[in-house]
């Protein structure tokens, strides 16, 4: 599918991400389609050691889909950018890995996420973190500047993936690295059904 | 995808179920969603 034959209208699809992630921002407890929080880190497999030992407010709006540390940790010294990076859950974990030396960008376009993720920057002490407002397809980040980027259920509500997966290659140096976690499905979802924009946020 | 972008070495973990016993449970049974972990690199 070509950038020009999106399935939904980019626009309308991000404004419901942004009111739906809103939700999760101010409202973490309440029901959401997926889980979200401490026991949802817990489910998909992060270390004890991450989960526990975090604030409450730092953790109970994570909504990642994986772990995606799983299949790489990161180095010491690394510059990392954390695409759709919400509260900040894993880029504070990405933090605790890059250490002192390193630094992380994390990207969301949802202002009450970005509000909460500086503010639990601050409580867990994260100096090496910063959060900047910005799309998956438009990062604010200079070409070559990542050693590796992380996303965590972002990548399947962008409408364009070519053009995001594009784009985080721009801010990748070369021989960085992309780490992800994200949705797939094992069947077909029906040419009607990916226009039903309640399919992609939820 | 990613090879068509230019990543290379991709590999993925195992699929995760991400939505087990959560409200969304019964839709991401539908079309059998599962969370999967994926790494990859630029050449060079």
């Amino acid at each position: 599918m070509s950038a020009t034959e999106l399935p939904v209208d980019e626009d309308h699809l991000r404004s419901e991400v942004r009111r739906k992630y809103r939700e999760v921002a101010l409202e973490p407890g309440a029901e959401h389609h997926f889980h979200t929080g401490r026991f949802l880190a817990g489910h998909l497999g992060y270390p004890a050691a991450w989960v526990d030992q975090v604030p409450e407010q730092v953790i109970e709006s994570f909504a990642g889909v994986g772990d995606p540390f799983a299949l790489r940790p990161l180095g010491p010294g690394e510059n990392v950018v954390d695409v759709g990076s919400g509260a900040g859950f894993d880029s504070f974990c990405a933090a605790w890995q890059v250490g002192d030396d390193g630094h992380v960008v994390g990207v969301d376009m949802t202002p009450e996420m970005l509000d909460k993720a500086r503010r639990n920057a601050a409580l867990v002490g994260a100096d090496n973190v910063e959060f900047r407002e910005g799309f998956a397809e438009q990062l604010p980040v200079a070409d070559g500047w990542a050693d590796v980027v992380i996303s965590n259920g972002v990548i399947n509500l962008c409408p364009d993936k070519h053009a995001a997966f594009t784009e985080i290659r721009r801010v990748l140096r070369p021989g960085g690295v992309l780490q992800f976690a994200d949705i797939a499905n094992g069947t077909p979802v029906p040419p009607g059904a990916l226009r039903e924009i309640d399919l992609w946020t939820g | 995808m990613l090879e068509e972008v230019g990543f290379v070495d991709v590999r993925y973990g195992n699929r995760v179920d991400t939505f087990a016993g959560a409200p969304g449970e019964a839709k991401a049974r539908r079309y059998q969603v599962h969370g999967y972990t994926f790494v990859a690199r630029t050449p060079g």
